[in-house]
């Protein structure tokens, strides 16, 4: 008789569970904040570099019932470069993937570390664009931002981005060489001279490139410093002085996203960062790096100890050129 | 009848538990030597196939090393421009044998008048074989 009553008891209570746990949730539109409300996303990855843009989005929104958007600023901790700027246009893409921009807002103006725009289009929503350019002041510094906006309620939004270290390394990229011609590589000047450029700064010149078709081995595209046994440097007289004699240690699989863009979707691309010349150590590294192909590179260190750095070979053409880049550090 | 069967299957549950917990609980009788590896009855010592890497680990060798298991020789080339003072030495070795001295970084070759010298000792640790590394490199 109990068990009778344990197992109806049980069967209700399953049956309960049941209808309860399957019962539809009502859908309510979600009721929007009241008042101004901002938000920000970093868009660009990797570390930030002078010269190299770090990019921001700033979005920003307040209900038409309540007022409009009438101004937008930015203030960086630290000044960035003239090429700074907060976008006026708020963008979207079309059917096809194109970005378009809408104007909402006058220019940016700058004055030393805040750039603003002025809302001249009555606007309630918008996301615009934030391009912060270190200076070489900001190198070894952190950098931080504040994003603020106001309606015309009087309200104001403010966040807070950052902080964000500013590396010392630098970066040259895109540089053609070619054989016989433009082949003597500085990584003193993050530049390549032909060889009337380069007798005139011999001592600045750290890396020599040279192709080259030798039956029996595989020569091809090689990088070399000027101080190499003259087997890895054959048929190439130097100018009087380029003598450097700089540690040379080839590299495979280093493929570095500031020097050369991940097209492909790659995912042995990374970013070098101080850390990597910091810590890396070519005590022990010849001074040559023969058969370059496409998208290896070499770590260098200058005779002088004064820089590390790493060239990337971003593409080789049978004829003899190269395309290369240079990302260095400062010791 | 339903009592019967209980009983036989508590008995056969227990007789199994029992026998994974004698089985679980046997003392290993394998020998290990003095590197923790297993010591076995092969007798076998040789090099099945050998390959030097650069830092970089992209191997090096011009073709492929050849490997004599009767003279006890390994004969290769390497690329031009190899850095013969970084280069990390790859064996392939017939079962449970092992390596002398063991190799735990990268090896100078650049002695190429003295070459480098390897011992294959067999699974039972009984057998050892001396196997001589002559490396040349290309030359233009």
């Amino acid at each position: 008789m109990i068990c009778k009553l344990l197992y109806k008891a049980a069967f209700i209570l399953c049956t309960t569970a049941v209808v309860i746990g399957c019962k539809e949730e009502g859908y309510s539109v979600p009721v929007p904040k009241s008042g101004l409300q901002n938000d920000v996303i970093k868009k660009s990855v990797g570390p930030g570099l002078v010269g190299m843009d770090i990019e921001f989005m700033y979005a920003m929104a307040i209900q038409k019932s309540e007022g409009k958007l009438v101004s937008a600023k930015v203030e960086a901790s630290i000044p960035g470069a003239s090429e700074t700027y907060l976008e006026h246009r708020s963008y979207h893409t079309d059917a096809v993937g194109n970005d378009i921009g809408v104007p909402v807002a006058t220019p940016s103006v700058t004055n030393g570390a805040v750039t603003e725009v002025m809302f001249n289009v009555d606007t309630t929503a918008t996301t615009l664009r934030y391009y912060y350019r270190p200076t070489p002041d900001a190198v070894d510094k952190d950098v931080s931002f504040t994003f603020t906006a106001t309606s015309s309620n009087g309200q104001t939004a403010t966040y807070e981005m950052g902080p964000y270290r500013i590396r010392r390394m630098e970066i040259a990229s895109n540089l053609p060489v070619s054989n016989g011609n433009r082949c003597y590589i500085s990584v003193e000047d993050m530049t390549v001279y032909n060889e009337i450029e380069a007798a005139a700064i011999p001592e600045k010149i750290d890396v020599l490139y040279l192709f080259r078709s030798i039956a029996g081995i595989n020569f091809n595209h090689s990088l070399v410093a000027p101080a190499a046994d003259a087997i890895y440097r054959p048929d190439i007289t130097l100018p009087p002085g380029v003598n450097r004699n700089t540690k040379i240690q080839k590299a495979w699989n280093v493929r570095d996203i500031h020097l050369g863009a991940n097209a492909n979707g790659n995912n042995s691309y990374v970013y070098l960062d101080d850390e990597d010349f910091r810590t890396l150590d070519l005590r022990a590294a010849p001074n040559y790096a023969i058969n370059m192909l496409a998208q290896s590179g070499i770590w260098v260190e200058t005779a002088d100890a004064k820089y590390r750095a790493y060239i990337y070979v971003n593409s080789i053409n049978a004829n003899g050129s190269a395309v290369i880049g240079i990302k260095r550090y400062r010791l | 009848m339903t009592k019967v069967l209980t009983y036989k299957v508590l008995y056969a549950t227990l007789f199994v538990l029992t026998a994974l917990v004698t089985v679980r609980c046997a003392k290993d009788e394998f020998p290990v030597d003095e590197d923790g590896l297993l010591i076995t009855s092969r007798t076998s010592a040789y090099v099945g196939s050998f390959d030097l890497w650069s830092p970089t680990h992209q191997t090096v060798v011009v073709g492929t090393a050849a490997v004599d298991t009767v003279a006890q020789t390994i004969n290769l080339q390497v690329q031009f421009g190899t850095d013969l003072t970084r280069l990390w030495p790859r064996f392939s070795l017939i079962t449970d044998a092992k390596l002398e001295p063991k190799i735990t970084g990268f090896v100078d070759f650049s002695d190429l008048e003295n070459p480098k010298q390897w011992t294959v000792i067999s699974g039972n640790r009984q057998v050892r074989k001396v196997y001589t590394v002559h490396v040349t490199v290309q030359q233009p």
